[in-house]
């Protein structure tokens, strides 16, 4: 699995990183988020289908 | 007072709704008009306020938040550019004549001041003041904590959202109650209430404080929003005094009372579902983050917000022609059963939560996390220190109206008396002031990475 977020719809709501931590990391400037890899560990893939579930601006894809 | 309609355009405003979110009895009705509003019609025509549309569903307010320039968010106070009324239906009486900040601008000036202020305010710029929000809400507990009883509204959930507003802003502390007052007041009451006068004399103070404050961080810089601010350039230009305040009375308004409806309303459902509330003290560590989401979603301390149509365009599948008003109900959204099953139940662990309670697009709620941190910080004290408080019903006060904030003016609660960890409220806000000067605590997180030390 892989993840990308856009950063165009991304407003730093920070619900995908308090879902899946290892996976999405914080802007220290302004909150937005974006994927630490692109490519998911196995073990993270629920986490991050949760993620994308809990984005409110559906700003996270996965392929 | 509508002209016949000739152009045909009365046509296009359906379906139709009464809509009157100010009205009293709104909040008993809300469940069930949310209901009417998502069954039926999740976009639809009012014509209370001088006439708006409401969009209720979920779908339609991420199609808002997408459209770009259709939509503004102006305010234009002295008719100098179209004459937008900015995000409030109607315009409040309060504060007239002012644009509440960047909240009533459009890019590219609104993302100027975002820019600006993002540092001060991202999850890593919050994290640092966690042991400062702390030390507040012991103070708070420890005054009432031998009593066995508290006013969660007046002895905790407005002081401590108050107290670390100002600190960030870089405004002394032991103003806080004259900051305090018209941030609560000015919401709940009601426009023809005698206490008016009253109010709007004390948000008029408030103002005039604002206006001191700007003028003493520029003669002596010291950290904060307030001094952010006071150094804001847009394409080389200074922003008006007058929307430099407009900019911190938002960011007081932002950050006193929202946090405080969501306190009360969490501690008032948490008394009434004490097995739920032994759950949360016992899996903290799982189900603090989704429930805090959960109460954010269920009771969405601000509402919604209004825009004005920009250019004629069509959004969500209707057609809009420029200058219309649109209420984007953000409380009537988190009940939308195509995106929450079960809408209208409380779900601590609920997964998949994608509420609107910060709003969507460029204008969340820039305060996200400060409002999630200080609410998280208050609610563990409790949970920690008195986890069998009662709240009473009989002395419960909502807000008359819940047009503006769904908030409470008190929440009276008995519990098992226990003892004192530190010094009171005043004492304890003295020594945080110190801690705040001495260690530039205000300071964006561009300039200062460390933690807060407190005693």
């Amino acid at each position: 699995m892989k993840v990308r977020v856009d950063p165009e719809r991304c407003q730093g709501h920070t619900l995908c990183a308090m879902r899946a931590p290892e996976v999405f990391e914080l802007s220290e400037i302004d909150g937005h988020s974006s994927p630490v890899s692109e490519d998911v560990p196995t073990d993270q893939e629920d986490a991050v289908v949760e993620a994308v579930r809990s984005c409110p601006e559906r700003a996270i894809g996965v392929f | 007072m509508t002209a016949p309609d000739t152009s045909g355009d009365e046509t296009r405003k359906q379906p139709r709704v009464h809509f009157d979110r100010h009205a009293p009895q709104y909040r008993d009705r809300f469940e069930e008009q949310t209901r009417e509003f998502h069954s039926r019609c999740p976009l639809a025509w009012s014509d209370t306020y001088g006439g708006h549309w409401v969009a209720a569903g979920n779908r339609e307010l991420l199609a808002f938040a997408r459209a770009g320039q259709a939509l503004s968010n102006d305010h234009d106070v002295h008719g100098e550019r179209r004459g937008y009324q900015g995000i409030s239906i109607p315009a409040p009486e309060r504060g007239k004549g002012l644009r509440g900040g960047f909240l009533e601008m459009d890019p590219p000036e609104q993302r100027a001041y975002r820019n600006a202020l993002n540092p001060y305010l991202s999850p890593a710029a919050v994290k640092r003041w966690i042991p400062f929000i702390d030390e507040v809400a012991r103070a708070c507990l420890d005054e009432r904590i031998g009593s066995g009883r508290i006013d969660f509204v007046d002895d905790l959930a407005n002081i401590v959202p108050a107290v670390f507003t100002l600190a960030m802003m870089g405004i002394p502390l032991k103003k806080w109650e004259l900051y305090n007052e018209p941030a609560h007041a000015g919401v709940y009451t009601p426009p023809h209430s005698p206490e008016m006068a009253r109010v709007v004399k004390a948000h008029m103070a408030m103002l005039r404080d604002i206006a001191t404050t700007l003028q003493e961080v520029r003669a002596h810089p010291r950290p904060g929003l307030a001094d952010a601010l006071a150094r804001l350039e847009i394409d080389g230009r200074t922003p008006s005094e007058e929307d430099l305040i407009g900019a911190l009375a938002l960011l007081i308004g932002g950050g006193f009372d929202t946090t405080t409806a969501l306190t009360a309303h969490a501690l008032d459902w948490l008394s009434r579902h004490p097995d739920e509330r032994t759950r949360l003290n016992h899996d903290r560590d799982t189900l603090l983050d989704t429930a805090t989401e959960e109460f954010l979603r269920y009771f969405t301390p601000a509402p919604g917000d209004a825009r004005t149509v920009a250019e004629d365009c069509v959004i969500a599948g209707t057609d809009f022609k420029e200058g219309d008003r649109v209420w984007l109900s953000w409380a009537m959204a988190n009940r939308d059963p195509q995106v929450f099953p079960d809408p209208d139940r409380v779900d601590l662990s609920r997964a998949g939560n994608r509420h609107t309670a910060f709003g969507l697009g460029i204008h969340r709620c820039i305060g996200s996390n400060v409002a999630r941190t200080v609410f998280k910080r208050m609610l563990l004290q409790v949970l920690d220190r008195i986890p069998d408080f009662v709240c009473d019903p009989e002395g419960t006060v909502h807000y008359e109206t819940i047009g503006v904030i769904q908030g409470m003016r008190h929440l009276p609660a008995t519990f098992t008396p226990g003892p004192r960890l530190g010094p009171g409220l005043a004492e304890t806000l003295e020594t945080l002031q110190r801690a705040c000067d001495e260690q530039g605590l205000a300071e964006p997180v561009t300039v200062r990475k460390a933690e807060a030390k407190i005693r």
